[in-house]
């Protein structure tokens, strides 16, 4: 595949219909949540769509095993694996690209450091999310 | 001893050591310190070894500036600042106050006692946080204002350093030597924000598209070393660059990348982090820990009657019953990380004798041994006082 065949932007293939989570939303909430979609990390917005962060199933785990399972302590602060809502568990700075990225760019940053999703932000608000799937699909797509 | 031999050696202690005592309920640091002490006693590890001493400093710049890069949040911070100033001001003034009375009383110098003080200071709350969480005490106010204060306790204690470097470089308080002082502090300071807030953010978007292998990874690295380096220069200790370093990064998406994080993480608490424990476990003069009995006694009294007392004024200052503000002083009381680090500058700078170190480090490892049993009881006191 060239890099031609792959000139398209993330705006062409970010989903934009994203799942999202609320600052307020409870560990309740969050597993309700896990039970009826199959995606490993949510979006945290405000209600004006402002994106805060993002949680995910890590989190959630080490949050529900954080008293019985030493391990669950590893790699997060005390304070976040306490948090009782979004806003006190997620992770405050996700890593965020333009629509306007070129797609290989994307792609380069994912493969690097095993991001599986992108928020995909304009002024700071979420417009969608690229995963993995959506890049293999468009190459599938081209080929 | 061939130094690869000890590397080898203090790894895997550290390691095996550190398990027994997660396993029994303690934290690691635990069993690193005593690791350390095995190895000496029983090893006849050198704590002398220059390259070993360089490896243990290498520690403790990691230790600090992953605390800033992956324990504290800034947001975090301005959240829990007014829930828990009372409580976090009571229980560190009070622990200083008790530290700098006994180092005065046994004719230490100034410094020594104002390092003592400032040794007792610290809070970790590992040894806590378990036990308020098997108690489901964990989301009561008083658990909050625990987690909260320790944090706040933290960053008093490394900034309280700070100052007590300075003193220490300059060996006399005198009003120019302040402005000095003060002036450095605040060039760091703001050398630190301007990097954080300009360049740094610029400089990870350009190496996030570079193709050579952990570039992002090597960026941290490097961020940490500069910041340590940075700190040194202007006579603050390496390890307070290295917590601003962690504090300005801890901000920067691509700099916290799950991926690079868990390397930091691997890099640190896998390899320099537990040399750092260990070596304060081989530096442990149990002679003169011995020969100056009443003063290591003493010194273990008050540093965990200060926590008490102060967490317990404190609490009760902003409306908690007698009972929480019992717990809460009480689930101050755990001192680690960062007072061993604060002791072991001082005795690195010359400043602090081998007896005060060593009776330092002993009283931190009674103080994560006692304060699981001692906070069961208040809180079963609470419980059976409700019922």
């Amino acid at each position: 595949m060239t890099e031609a065949e792959i000139g398209t932007n993330v705006k062409d293939v970010m989903t934009r219909d994203v799942v999202t989570v609320r600052e307020n939303d409870t560990l309740q909430d969050l597993l309700e949540l896990f039970k009826k979609y199959h995606y490993h990390s949510y979006p945290v917005v405000t209600p004006d769509g402002e994106l805060l962060g993002t949680v995910n199933e890590d989190i959630v785990l080490q949050s529900l095993l954080i008293g019985s399972v030493p391990s669950a302590m590893f790699g997060r602060s005390i304070t976040m694996l306490l948090g009782e809502d979004a806003k006190g568990i997620m992770d405050h700075h996700p890593i965020t690209i333009s629509p306007d990225t070129r797609l290989e760019d994307a792609a380069a940053l994912m493969i690097k450091h095993s991001i599986h999703r992108m928020c995909v932000v304009v002024d700071k608000k979420l417009v969608g999310i690229l995963s993995k799937r959506d890049i293999i699909n468009e190459i599938y797509k081209v080929r | 001893m061939n130094i690869l031999l000890q590397i080898i050696l203090v790894l895997f202690f550290a390691k095996v050591f550190g398990e027994f005592f997660v396993r029994i309920g303690f934290p690691s640091v635990l069993g690193e310190i005593f690791a350390g002490i095995f190895l000496g006693t029983m090893i006849f590890v050198n704590p002398d070894n220059e390259i070993l001493k360089f490896l243990a400093e290498l520690g403790v710049i990691f230790l600090l500036f992953t605390t800033g890069y992956k324990e504290v949040n800034l947001r975090e911070l301005q959240g829990i600042f007014r829930q828990s100033i009372s409580p976090t001001i009571f229980g560190v003034m009070i622990p200083f106050i008790f530290g700098f009375l006994l180092g005065t009383v046994f004719n230490f110098t100034l410094l020594e006692s104002l390092f003592i003080g400032a040794a007792f200071c610290p809070t970790s709350i590992g040894a806590s946080v378990r036990v308020l969480i098997d108690l489901k005490y964990i989301s009561t106010k008083v658990g909050s204002t625990i987690l909260s204060a320790a944090i706040l306790d933290d960053v008093i204690a490394i900034f309280t350093l700070a100052v007590l470097t300075q003193i220490a470089l300059y060996s006399k308080i005198a009003f120019g030597q302040i402005l000095t002082m003060g002036g450095k502090l605040v060039t760091f300071i703001f050398i630190m924000v301007v990097l954080g807030l300009h360049v740094l953010p610029k400089l990870f978007k350009y190496i996030q598209k570079m193709h050579v292998e952990e570039a992002i990874f090597s960026g941290v690295i490097v961020v940490a070393l500069f910041s340590a380096f940075l700190a040194d220069e202007l006579g603050l200790h390496a390890v307070i660059g290295a917590f601003l370093g962690g504090l300005i990064l801890s901000t920067l998406p691509f700099a916290k990348i799950r991926d690079v994080k868990d390397k930091v993480s691997g890099f640190s608490y896998g390899i320099f982090v537990p040399i750092f424990f260990v070596f304060i476990g081989l530096s442990v003069d149990l002679d003169a820990l011995i020969a100056a009995g009443l003063f290591t006694a003493l010194l273990i009294i008050l540093a965990l009657v200060g926590k008490i007392l102060g967490g317990f004024i404190g609490s009760k200052l902003v409306g908690f019953d007698s009972y929480d503000s019992l717990i809460f002083g009480v689930g101050m009381m755990p001192r680690a990380e960062v007072g061993v680090v604060i002791i072991s500058i001082g005795k690195s700078m010359g400043v602090i004798s081998s007896e005060i170190f060593s009776a330092v480090v002993l009283m931190v490892a009674i103080s994560l041994i006692v304060t699981p049993i001692a906070l069961k009881y208040t809180v079963g006191l609470t419980n059976r006082s409700i019922s």
